[in-house]
């Protein structure tokens, strides 16, 4: 899906409206003491998603070679400089300097790891057919072109998840769920109880996608009843599957890199 | 049984589902606006009429939707059963409760870092069909969108955007492929309009605005002025399902204002082009302006009407053309029926019994430059005009002034500018001006007239209620008798208004919604 943008480098468009700004395609900031203040500033910055190790949390995985946007120094500038539009990664309100000691840092964590997801010793062909069948997972969630709305699209969930964020969301969902899946319940004016994933909430109405995946609008002061529980409305995995089952899954899961969206040509 | 219709009741359900049928007779279901100009006809008109000249005074804001971005917001929403979808510059798509303006999602193209775009990275708008909207893209793409998550179904590329290539306009669905056309035409492309199937991306026909060696009209190009020839496409077609032919407006020919390295009259520039929907076959075309050099698109709205004209009931199409002469075809065969000016022009001395253009002596681009009626944005552009079968009455906006034209070298290199030289529009002189012109559509005639300040970029919409809505420059929109032209009711909404308006059906209420500004504004009247 992502356009790999190559030879056009010197001009980088900000796109958070900074105007256009002229960069180097090679990061110029690469010393032993740059690196040291891209880890203060990541530490700042980027460790909330992607964890001190770039390995856990909610974040792309760093601690790896892969890059969906792109791996040259000058797309990993703008990917850290800009964020990627339609994703959880926000753009960096930082001056170029600080952007490419972040990069140098970032470059480090990619020595640790080669994979975005280490898949273990499951089997993804065994997971697909648990995601298919005795899962489910395909009612709620989408691989590619098929599948449900309500739970996160997972067709590039192994780019962007690590396997221990993976095997803790099957076994205890609610334990991360993004902003855009929280779980609502309500009961409305006449008794009528509705629940789904929360796609707004303000001082004056909630819209929700309800499970049979309808968007419904209500207007707060006709609700008798409204909670946002911490639970998702995944139910959790652990007895369902045992553990070589969970081991397969995962593997599947992380087997999932890119949507196959581009129109075969 | 009882329980399940209650609980329908008590939550509204915003869903849509639309289907081709619904799309043909989407005059039908005045409520909703489902595609860039409200019908396949191209008449952006609606069948609400609680709006009325009688208290349109009343109108107040019920929301506004903001986004921060730098270019021109040029869309026009779509409405589908209490959902709005709309497109935000650069290429953002959001989903918004019709009732209140909030998002329920939104989708975030991530551009490459040097799109190749004359005029802004604008796009005008969505299209829709099942349960996927439809969207062309600055980097010549066509993509599809779930309509319930704002989700990537697929995309497909056009051509490579590095070689000036873009797309900006509204898609239009026609059965099972969504119709796209290429921008670029100051860049040296060879246009195109490409059909994509709707359920994959995969392209189903292609036809060159251009055509290529061996081809019908290759022989109005010198040499091989062809491949740089332009011809782009960059608003939405009609289609009647009467013909099933899609009528699209094509660009003007490249390099635009140096003409000497491509001699000949230029097909398929300057013209609308009427295609097979299934086969994208030519079936005829008409040039408006053969062998341009003013830069003077036909990238107007095609209208569809269905008129008696001298003495007789035709299938019409109708359209004012930048060229400034408001025309009438015959849109089953192509015949050429009336021309007449709409806007002062000095390049022509008159248009032919064929539709030809006689040129007045002296009146190219030159060195030195050379001042031509009208100006180089033309006496209309791509705002839309309206149609209203209640009044008869064929509403556009003017643009009256003149360009100094001027010649220059013309030198193609691909992804780079490819003009010929230059021009200055007389913007100071006191013939720069703007107006909202209602025509008999069958003669031309002017029928009244509503002055502004400075040509306008807003677009017409007309409504059942006897209103026109339209808007200035100066960024004021506006709400004229549709009989009389009378003013009855004007707002500063602060911003300049780049876009046509649009109007929809909420619980019983009639909305009008207009993009102006970095917002879209949307209003009604008090409970």
């Amino acid at each position: 899906m992502a356009r790999n943008v190559t030879g056009c480098g010197i001009l980088l468009l900000l796109a958070a409206g900074f105007g256009w700004t002229q960069q180097a395609e090679k990061n110029p900031f690469t010393r032993f003491e740059d690196i040291a203040e891209g880890r203060r500033l990541y530490r700042l910055d980027c460790v909330n998603c992607h964890g001190m190790d770039g390995k856990s949390g909610r974040g792309a995985r760093l601690a790896s070679k892969f890059r969906r946007h792109g791996s040259s120094d000058s797309e990993m500038f703008r990917t850290i400089s800009d964020g990627i539009p339609g994703t959880e990664m926000p753009g960096l309100w930082r001056d170029p300097e600080a952007v490419w000691k972040i990069l140098a840092f970032v470059r480090t964590l990619e020595e640790s790891g080669t994979e975005a997801c280490v898949a273990g010793d499951g089997d993804p062909r065994k997971g697909r057919e648990l995601f298919l069948n005795k899962g489910s997972c395909a009612a709620c969630h989408t691989v590619g072109m098929g599948g449900g709305r309500l739970g996160p699209d997972l067709s590039f969930v192994g780019a962007v998840r690590s396997h221990d964020y993976l095997l803790d969301s099957l076994v205890d969902p609610g334990k991360d769920i993004p902003p855009r899946h929280r779980t609502v319940r309500l009961v409305d004016g006449q008794g009528g109880r509705f629940e789904g994933v929360i796609l707004n909430e303000d001082g004056y109405t909630v819209h929700m996608l309800d499970r049979g995946e309808q968007i419904r609008s209500f207007v707060k002061t006709d609700l008798r009843q409204l909670e946002k529980p911490k639970e998702s409305l995944m139910p959790g995995y652990g007895g369902l599957l045992d553990e070589i089952e969970r081991s397969d899954l995962i593997a599947y899961l992380c087997s999932l890199t890119g949507p196959d969206v581009r129109a075969a040509r | 049984m009882r329980f399940l219709i209650l609980l329908l009741l008590l939550s509204r359900v915003l869903s849509a589902q639309v289907t081709h049928e619904d799309l043909l007779r989407a005059d039908e279901t005045p409520g909703n606006w489902l595609t860039y100009s409200g019908n396949f006809q191209g008449h952006r008109h609606s069948g609400l009429g609680e709006i009325t000249p009688a208290n349109v005074d009343q109108l107040r804001l019920k929301w506004v939707f903001q986004r921060r971005f730098r270019e021109k917001f040029e869309t026009t929403p779509l409405v589908v059963d209490g959902i709005m979808y709309l497109t935000v510059p650069p290429n953002e798509a959001y989903a918004l409760d019709v009732e209140t303006g909030v998002v329920l999602w939104e989708y975030k193209r991530s551009l490459p870092p040097k799109i190749i775009v004359c005029c802004g990275q604008v796009n005008r708008g969505l299209a829709i069909q099942g349960d996927r909207l439809f969207m062309a893209t600055l980097d010549a793409m066509v993509i599809a969108l779930d309509s319930k998550t704002g989700r990537l179904l697929w995309e497909s590329d056009m051509i490579d955007y590095k070689l000036g290539y873009a797309a900006t306009h509204a898609p239009l669905v026609v059965k099972d492929k969504v119709i796209v056309g290429v921008a670029g035409g100051e860049y040296g492309i060879r246009g195109f309009i490409d059909a994509y199937n709707v359920e994959d991306g995969e392209r189903e026909w292609r036809f060159y605005t251009v055509p290529g060696p061996g081809e019908f009209g290759n022989d109005t190009w010198e040499g091989d002025s062809w491949k740089t020839g332009g011809a782009s496409v960059w608003i939405t077609g009609s289609y009647d399902p009467a013909t099933n032919l899609t009528y699209w407006g094509t660009g003007n020919p490249g390099p635009d204002w140096n003409g000497d390295v491509r001699k000949g009259d230029n097909l398929f520039s300057d013209a609308v082009v009427a295609l097979d929907a299934d086969t994208g076959a030519r079936v005829w075309h008409f040039q408006f302006t053969p062998h341009d050099v003013h830069d003077w698109d036909a990238t107007q709205i095609m209208v569809l009407v269905d008129r008696a004209f001298q003495g007789r009931d035709r299938a019409l199409l109708i359209t004012a053309n930048r060229n400034g002469f408001y025309y009438v075809l015959d849109r089953k065969t192509g015949e050429f029926l009336h021309a007449s000016e709409f806007v002062k022009q000095t390049w022509a001395e008159r248009i032919d019994e064929n539709g030809r253009p006689v040129r007045a002596p002296g009146k190219f681009p030159t060195e030195k430059g050379n001042k031509v009626f009208p100006m180089v944005a033309g006496g209309t552009n791509w705002m839309s005009p309206t149609y209203s079968p209640r009044t008869g009455l064929f509403y556009v906006t003017a643009r009256e002034g003149s360009s100094i034209y001027f010649k220059g070298e013309a030198v193609y290199k691909p992804g780079t500018r490819f003009w010929g030289g230059h021009f200055r529009n007389q913007d100071q002189d006191e013939d720069w001006k703007g107006a909202i012109r209602a025509l008999d559509p069958v003669t031309g005639a002017l029928v009244w007239e509503h002055r502004m300040f400075k040509p306008a970029w807003a677009g017409l919409v007309s409504t059942a209620g006897g209103l026109v809505f339209g808007g200035s420059e100066e960024g004021y929109l506006k709400a004229l008798d549709a009989k009389t032209g009378e003013q009855l009711w004007y707002i500063n909404l602060g911003g300049r208004i780049i876009a046509s308006p649009m109007t929809y059906e909420s619980k019983g209420r009639q909305h009008v919604a207009v993009a102006a500004g970095n917002g879209l504004f949307v209003f009604t009247l008090p409970n």
